[in-house]
C-alpha cells in the first residue's frame, strides 16, 4: 500500500472541566487550562495504528493562538502518537472560527502533499460546532465523512464504517478523504513516559499565517454572548443523616420539579 | 551501568516549587535532567496558594519580579486573634516590606506552570500528567523511577513529592508521620467584586495584607486561619492539627464555614464568589519530622523533607523549598562530576541545608511545633486579650479602673493562670 501521509487535525484547547459558570449565568474560560481534548486523542490513537499498519507518517496539524506552539502543548500531542506536528500559530488565529481554523489546515495539507487521509475528532472540546472538517473537505475538494466507527485502508480508497441514526452504514470511499471519529472509535490511554520522552524529540514545525501566505476569511464578529440560561437554584437542602430517607426526599423533589417521569428521567 | 543506559543524569519527581528550581539549576549546570509531575499541567495537584518569602527565590530568577506571576507584595501583616465577636490585631504595615519585595502572594496553579516553562527553557524534560509508582532500586542504590510499564535510568534522583512523600516512605527513609506531626489544610479562593480589594484591606496598589488568624476560627482546635490578599480575590484557609482535630471530633468542614462566619471575616468577603477550593495535608513537625534526606542515588527536598516552619507569625515552606533546591542542585551536579552519587557523594548536600538559612531557621524554631501545640494559645488567649480591651473601651458610665486592674481582673475571670502566662511568654519567648 502505497500511503505516505494520514494527518490528525487537532485542537490545543481549554477544558470545559475547569471553566466555571458564574452564578449570573456568565461562563468564564479564562481560568481554564489547555489541553489536548480525548476527541483528539481518539483521531491520533486511531491514525496511529492506521499509519502503523500502512507505513506512512502521521502527521499532527494543530491552528490556534501562540500556546499552541508551545512545547507543553506539542508534547501533548506528539505523546499520543504522532510522528510529527505542524502548528499554524498566530495572533490572528487565538479566536479563530471553523473557517479560518480550515483555511489554516488545508494550507498545511496542501504543503505536505501526499496526503490520504485528514482525520479528526468528533468535535472540538471548547466549541464543539462540528464544522471545521466540513469546512476543511470543502476547502480541500475532498470527501468527509462524519461519525466514522472504523477506517481500513487500501489502495487509494479506504472502507469505512460509520454510525447513523438508522444504523451503521459500510461505505467505501476514493482517497484522499476527510473523515471525523466517533468518540468511541478508540480507546484512550494516557501516555507513559517513554511516550513522553520520545515527543520532546520529535520534529515541530510552527507556521505563521504570513508563512503560508493566508488570506483570512471574514468570518463575521461576535456582538455578544447568551449567558447560561435555565432556571434559578431552589437552594434545598436534604439532610443526609438517614440516607434512605435522603434518597426518597430527592426522587420526590425531581418528581415535584418536573424532572422524573414515572419512566425514569424526564 | 554504562553510560548509555541512562536515560537523565538527574530525575525530578514532583513540580513543586523544590523540584523545579533543582531542575531548572541542575539544567542550568548542563546535566540532563526530567522533571516529572502527577498532574496533567504542573501545580494542577497543588493547593498552597500563599505567602512566598522570596528572597531565595529572586536569587534563581533575577528577574523573579518583572516574569513571575506572582498576586502581590505583602507590605501589611495581622496576627489576629479571634473570639466569636471579636478580633484583636496586631497589625503591622510597612513600606519597607513592599520596596525589599520580602513576600508575596501566589497562587501555585499559576506559578507553578510558569516555573515549568522556566525548565524547559532551560532543557528541562518536563512530562507532566505522569505518576511515579515507586524508585527502581539495585543493591541498595537509587538507580531510577517507575511508572506504569515504563521505567527511567538515571545517576540521581531528586524527591520533590511533597508532604505524603511516598518516595521516601518507600525507600525506608522516614517514617509514616504522626498525626500530631500533619495538619490538614482547607482553602478558598474567593473573588471579590471588581476594585473592592484594595479598598477593603485598605491597600495601594501591588500592596497585599497577609492575615494569620488565631483562636476561635478554629474553635480550639491546634492550628489557624489565614486570608491573603490575591490580585483580585483572597486566599482564605485554616491550618487543623488531625490529632486535635480528631480528638475533639470536629469537622474540617464546619470549622471552615464557621471562620467565614466570623464578622472580620464577613465583611471583608462580603459578595465573594467562590472560584476554588480544597484541602490539603501540611508538615506541621519541624526539624523533628525530616528523617533521612540523602540516600545512594536520592536527595530528598522541600515539602517531603519535612521543610516548613510555623512561628504563628509566619508560615514558611516555598522559601525553604527554594534553598533546600539551591543546596540539591549544587551537590547533585558536584557528586555527578566526582562520579560519585552514593549516600557519601551527595552527603554535601545535607551538610549545605544544615549551614544555609534553611537549616539555621529550622534549628532556630525546632520548638516551635511544640509550643504551638499548646491548647491555651486556641483557647484562652483570644478571650483574655478582647476582655480586656472591652474594658478599656466599653465606657458605660461605671466608674473606670486602672490598665493594671483592669488587667488583673480578666485574667482572673479568664482559665489562664499567671503562671501560666508566665510560662507561655517564656516558652513562646524560646520557642520562636
Amino acid at each position: 500500500m502505497n500511503i505516505v501521509n494520514i494527518v490528525v487535525a487537532y485542537k490545543y484547547a481549554p477544558d470545559p472541566q475547569e471553566a466555571t459558570v458564574s452564578s449570573d449565568g456568565t461562563v468564564d474560560f479564562s481560568r481554564a487550562k489547555a489541553v489536548v481534548s480525548d476527541y483528539d486523542a481518539v483521531a491520533i490513537g486511531y491514525g496511529r495504528r492506521l499509519a502503523t499498519a500502512c507505513g506512512a507518517t502521521l502527521v499532527g496539524v494543530c491552528v490556534g493562538g501562540p500556546q499552541s506552539a508551545k512545547p507543553v502543548a506539542t508534547k501533548a500531542a506528539l505523546s499520543r502518537g504522532l510522528d510529527r506536528v505542524v502548528v499554524v500559530a498566530d495572533d490572528e488565529l487565538e479566536t479563530a472560527g471553523s473557517t479560518r481554523t480550515a483555511q489554516a489546515i488545508a494550507a498545511v495539507v496542501s504543503q505536505l502533499g501526499d496526503v490520504a487521509l485528514v482525520l479528526a475528532g468528533d468535535s472540538s472540546m471548547d466549541v464543539a460546532a462540528r464544522m471545521t472538517p466540513s469546512v476543511l473537505a470543502g476547502l480541500l475538494g475532498w470527501p468527509m465523512l462524519s461519525d466514522v466507527e472504523t477506517v481500513a485502508l487500501a489502495d487509494g480508497s479506504a472502507a469505512l464504517e460509520r454510525l447513523t441514526p438508522q444504523g451503521v452504514q459500510s461505505i467505501t470511499v476514493a482517497l484522499p478523504a476527510v473523515v471525523s471519529l466517533t468518540s468511541e472509535a478508540w480507546p484512550v490511554k494516557p501516555p507513559g513516559m517513554k511516550d513522553l520522552l520520545a515527543a520532546g524529540k520529535k520534529p515541530v514545525e510552527i507556521k505563521s499565517v504570513a508563512d503560508l501566505g493566508l488570506t483570512l476569511a471574514d468570518e463575521g464578529t461576535v456582538v455578544s454572548r447568551a449567558k447560561l440560561g435555565g432556571s434559578a437554584r431552589l437552594g434545598v437542602v436534604i439532610d443526609t443523616s438517614d440516607p434512605a430517607a435522603a434518597a426518597a426526599t430527592l426522587v420526590e423533589a425531581l418528581r415535584a420539579a418536573g424532572a422524573l417521569s414515572e419512566g425514569g428521567l424526564a | 551501568m554504562s553510560e548509555d543506559q541512562f536515560d537523565f543524569d538527574v530525575t525530578v519527581v514532583g513540580a513543586g516549587v523544590a523540584g523545579a528550581v533543582t531542575a531548572y539549576l541542575l539544567a542550568q549546570k548542563g546535566l540532563s535532567v526530567a522533571l516529572i509531575d502527577r498532574g496533567e499541567t504542573p501545580g494542577s495537584k497543588n493547593l498552597s496558594g500563599g505567602v512566598l518569602y522570596c528572597r531565595s527565590m529572586t536569587t534563581v530568577f533575577p528577574d523573579f519580579f518583572d516574569q513571575a506571576p506572582y498576586e502581590r507584595r505583602i507590605s501589611r501583616n495581622q496576627l489576629v486573634f479571634m473570639t466569636p465577636e471579636s478580633s484583636v490585631a496586631l497589625d503591622y504595615a510597612d513600606e519597607r516590606l513592599h520596596r525589599g519585595g520580602t513576600a508575596v502572594t501566589v497562587l501555585r496553579a499559576k506559578l507553578d506552570a510558569w516555573l515549568a516553562e522556566r525548565c524547559e527553557e532551560a532543557g528541562v524534560m518536563v512530562m507532566p500528567g505522569t505518576r511515579v509508582d515507586g524508585l527502581r532500586i539495585d543493591q541498595g542504590r537509587v538507580v531510577g523511577v517507575r511508572a506504569g510499564e515504563d521505567e527511567l535510568n538515571c545517576r540521581v534522583v531528586v524527591a520533590a513529592d511533597g508532604v505524603n512523600s511516598f518516595l521516601c516512605r518507600d525507600a525506608g527513609l522516614r517514617p509514616k508521620p504522626a498525626s500530631n506531626q500533619l495538619a490538614l489544610g482547607v482553602k478558598a479562593v474567593v473573588k471579590l467584586p471588581d476594585g473592592q480589594l484594595e479598598s477593603r484591606f485598605g491597600l495601594a496598589p501591588d500592596h497585599g495584607a497577609a492575615l494569620a488568624l488565631v483562636g476561635d476560627c478554629t474553635q480550639g482546635v491546634g492550628g489557624g486561619g489565614f486570608l491573603y490578599t490575591n490580585r483580585d480575590s483572597c486566599s482564605v484557609g485554616l491550618v487543623l492539627r488531625l490529632d486535635d482535630l480528631v480528638r475533639q471530633g470536629l469537622r474540617s468542614v464546619d470549622l471552615f464555614d464557621h471562620l467565614l462566619a466570623h464578622p472580620l471575616l464577613e465583611r471583608y468577603l462580603a459578595d465573594g464568589q467562590l472560584v476554588e477550593y480544597g484541602c490539603h495535608l501540611v508538615a506541621e513537625g519541624g526539624r523533628a519530622m525530616r528523617g533521612q534526606i540523602v540516600h545512594n542515588g536520592l536527595v530528598v527536598v522541600g515539602d517531603a523533607a519535612g521543610l516548613t516552619i510555623n512561628t504563628g507569625f509566619t508560615v514558611r515552606g516555598m522559601d525553604l523549598a527554594v534553598g533546600s533546591a539551591i543546596a540539591a542542585a549544587e551537590a547533585v551536579a558536584a557528586a555527578i562530576a566526582a562520579d560519585d552519587v552514593s549516600a557519601a557523594g551527595l552527603a554535601p548536600y545535607e551538610t549545605a541545608l544544615d549551614q544555609s538559612y534553611v537549616g539555621q531557621d529550622m534549628r532556630t524554631f525546632a520548638k516551635a511545633p511544640h509550643f504551638m501545640e499548646g491548647d491555651r494559645l486556641y483557647h484562652d488567649y483570644g478571650p483574655l486579650l478582647a476582655d480586656i480591651l472591652f474594658q478599656i473601651y466599653h465606657l458605660d458610665t461605671s466608674p473606670r479602673h486602672r490598665l493594671m486592674k483592669v488587667a488583673r481582673s480578666a485574667l482572673k475571670a479568664s482559665p489562664l493562670r499567671l503562671t501560666q502566662l508566665a510560662r507561655d511568654g517564656w516558652e513562646g519567648v524560646r520557642a520562636l
